[in-house]
């Protein structure tokens, strides 16, 4: 066990030199080649009345964190390399000592890659290997590597096709496709009908744009071998889980400098779910207002 | 023979193939010399195709690329003298409002048809730019004296009319100072960022592409854009154009030179002033004579370079799809124009 531990870590320090040499590649090298992404992101979600497996879990709230980070450097005209990390965690508030799991975490690199195939095709090959879990204890069980592939077709500026797969071999659903559209269509209009956040957006001028849509959060995570048996559903214990959340809501985005926007959003959480699919036991929380604050930097 | 025998040998052919005339080669093979197509279908070509190629990343933040290739059903001559003089304006889908030629000395009549009165968001747009430009703030690239005398003229009223008096008055004073002084006589941009110089900014663009310079030396040098002695008595013809970018009504200024070297034609197509959405840009054509099936043609060369702002803020991903959404645009140009030629429009 101490022998697994030190190799899970040995792999996290690798990716944090990896990235840090990245990083300082990113600040020595020329700045139009390489590009970097940093997204940072803070959700409250107020008591929602959580059931499942028969039982009544009372008012779970919830506080969730997302930091991304993503250095891209110019291989050649058509390739950009994609090197960073990501650091999800969701904490539920939940009553007494109930089956829910009150952490959620992901920690994974992000490795992957943009290709320009054809005049007008993007697409996008990203795996993120890491720990998705409950981090009770990390172990190689906890250890996942969920690959998206995604393709964007440029029909002209106004419209962009989008088309998406999902895979994670833990999951219920192994692969999961999507399609979207990001569709311009009047000068102060779009409509950005893409996963994870599909929405209609206003631009009231060049800085700042209102919005309404939807918001999904998901994720497939392991929670600790003992989880079952301490909340006092021994199925459970070991178990993996599809966490599902899906808000509707508005907010402003405000582009503070050409690099900067900061988004603010609040509305309605109508359906958030934790499927233990293995086990057959699903607890779903109902209708809970939410706030949103983000931040996102493109350098 | 001895090994000397071969170096003489090796040598004299170097020699011949370094003062070989450019144009003695096929006009695919000229155009493979300096540009980024490595190859050419010409049964493609000649069944109407438009080859692109999106540039590659500039150091100069502010610039991006592109080159196409087209063919066309009609002389070198002929295609040359159209690509100086073509009015894009009667192409609907190019969304140009306004498109004129200017006499030299050009004069207010030359602007008659630049009009505020549509109703339409990007036209009502550049005109709340114009009548809010206070003298030291405004959207549009401009001096600070262009900007002091912009607002005294609008005294901020939402008058179409008025807005448009004013703005020819501003863009007349620009043509004038480029038909006496050519690049020398651009102004810079003092406003609304820091202050940017259009002749500095198309230098710089074209100085990253040393295969093209190396190409087009004879026109540029001509221009002045390259070196310092421009070629005296070198007129271009001069247009303004109102046009819409990103949604917005732009206007600029621009030049169309043009230049015979040998057996084919050079033009440059320089927009030495561009109101928004980008500062400026250059458009550099080279037209072959070339047949096809017997008949007549000329195959065309041609490389978009464009200068904006927002672009030092576009990159990665996103940099490739402008540069792709871009070549779409010229794509369609070059649909219109090869129309044209046709005889369509």
């Amino acid at each position: 066990m101490r022998r697994k531990r030190t190799g899970l870590w040995n792999l996290f320090a690798t990716g944090a030199v990896a990235l840090a040499c990245c990083a300082s590649l990113a600040t020595a090298a020329d700045s139009m080649s390489i590009s970097q992404e940093l997204d940072v992101n803070y959700l409250y979600v107020g008591g929602a009345r959580t059931r499942g497996a028969g039982l009544n879990v009372g008012q779970v709230d919830e506080n969730s964190a997302d930091v991304r980070y993503v250095v891209s450097p110019q291989l050649t005209k058509d390739v950009l390399l994609r090197v960073g990390l990501e650091w999800q965690r969701f904490s539920f508030g939940v009553p007494g000592n109930q089956p829910v799991p009150t952490v959620l975490q992901q920690v994974s690199a992000v490795l992957g890659f943009d290709y320009a195939f054809a005049d007008q095709w993007l697409m996008r090959v990203e795996v993120q290997p890491g720990v998705y879990g409950d981090f009770h204890s990390v172990r190689w069980d906890d250890v996942d590597a969920p690959l998206i592939l995604g393709a964007v077709y440029l029909k002209d500026a106004d419209l962009q096709w989008f088309f998406g797969l999902r895979l994670d071999a833990r999951s219920q659903y192994p692969v999961l496709p999507a399609a979207g559209v990001r569709w311009k269509f009047s000068d102060q209009w779009t409509l950005d009908f893409m996963l994870p956040n599909p929405r209609l957006e206003f631009d009231f001028n060049g800085g700042l744009q209102f919005y309404a849509g939807a918001g999904i959060d998901s994720g497939t995570f392991r929670v600790n071998s003992n989880f079952g048996t301490s909340h006092g559903l021994p199925a459970l214990d070991n178990e993996v889980l599809d966490y599902l959340e899906i808000r509707l809501g508005a907010g402003a985005t405000w582009k503070i400098t050409p690099t900067i926007t900061l988004d603010i959003g609040t509305g309605w959480m109508p359906y958030r779910s934790w499927n233990f699919h293995n086990a057959d036991i699903v607890f779903r929380s109902h209708n809970a207002p939410y706030g949103q604050i983000s931040c996102r930097a493109r350098f | 023979m001895t090994k000397p025998g071969w170096r003489f040998l090796i040598a004299m052919m170097w020699c011949v193939a370094a003062t070989t005339p450019l144009h003695a080669q096929s006009p695919v093979d000229s155009l493979k010399t300096f540009s980024d197509f490595p190859s050419l279908k010409l049964d493609r070509l000649f069944a109407g195709e438009i080859f692109t190629e999106r540039g590659a990343l500039m150091n100069f933040p502010n610039g991006i690329s592109g080159q196409t290739c087209f063919f066309v059903p009609a002389s070198a001559e002929t295609t040359a003298a159209r690509l100086q003089t073509w009015d894009p304006s009667p192409h609907a889908e190019l969304k140009v409002y306004g498109f004129r030629f200017l006499k030299s000395p050009a004069d207010l009549e030359d602007f008659r048809g630049l009009s505020f009165q549509s109703g339409q968001h990007p036209v009502r747009w550049l005109m709340d730019k114009i009548v809010t430009t206070t003298d030291s703030k405004s959207e549009l690239n401009l001096t600070r004296a262009e900007a002091q005398a912009l607002a005294a003229c609008t005294g901020r009223r939402a008058d179409p009319a008025n807005a448009a008096t004013c703005w020819t008055k501003l863009l007349l004073d620009r043509a004038t100072q480029f038909q006496r002084n050519a690049l020398t006589g651009i102004p810079p941009y003092e406003l609304p960022g820091p202050t940017a110089v259009p002749v500095e900014q198309l230098r710089a663009m074209l100085l990253e592409q040393a295969s093209i310079t190396h190409e087009f030396a004879p026109i540029l040098q001509a221009i002045g854009l390259l070196g310092t002695k421009p070629a005296p008595n070198f007129t271009p013809v001069w247009y303004w154009t109102f046009f819409e970018a990103d949604h917005h009504g732009a206007v600029a200024l621009g030049a169309v030179y043009k230049l015979q070297v040998g057996d084919h034609y050079q033009l440059a197509d320089v927009e030495y002033y561009v109101s928004n959405s980008y500062q400026t840009a250059v458009t550099l054509y080279e037209v072959w004579p070339m047949e096809s099936g017997g008949t007549p043609g000329a195959l065309v060369w041609r490389g978009d370079y464009f200068a904006a702002p927002m672009l030092a803020f576009t990159k990665g991903a996103e940099r490739i799809a402008y540069g792709a959404l871009m070549l779409q645009d010229i794509k369609k140009e070059v649909r219109c124009f090869q129309d044209s030629l046709k005889g369509k429009q």
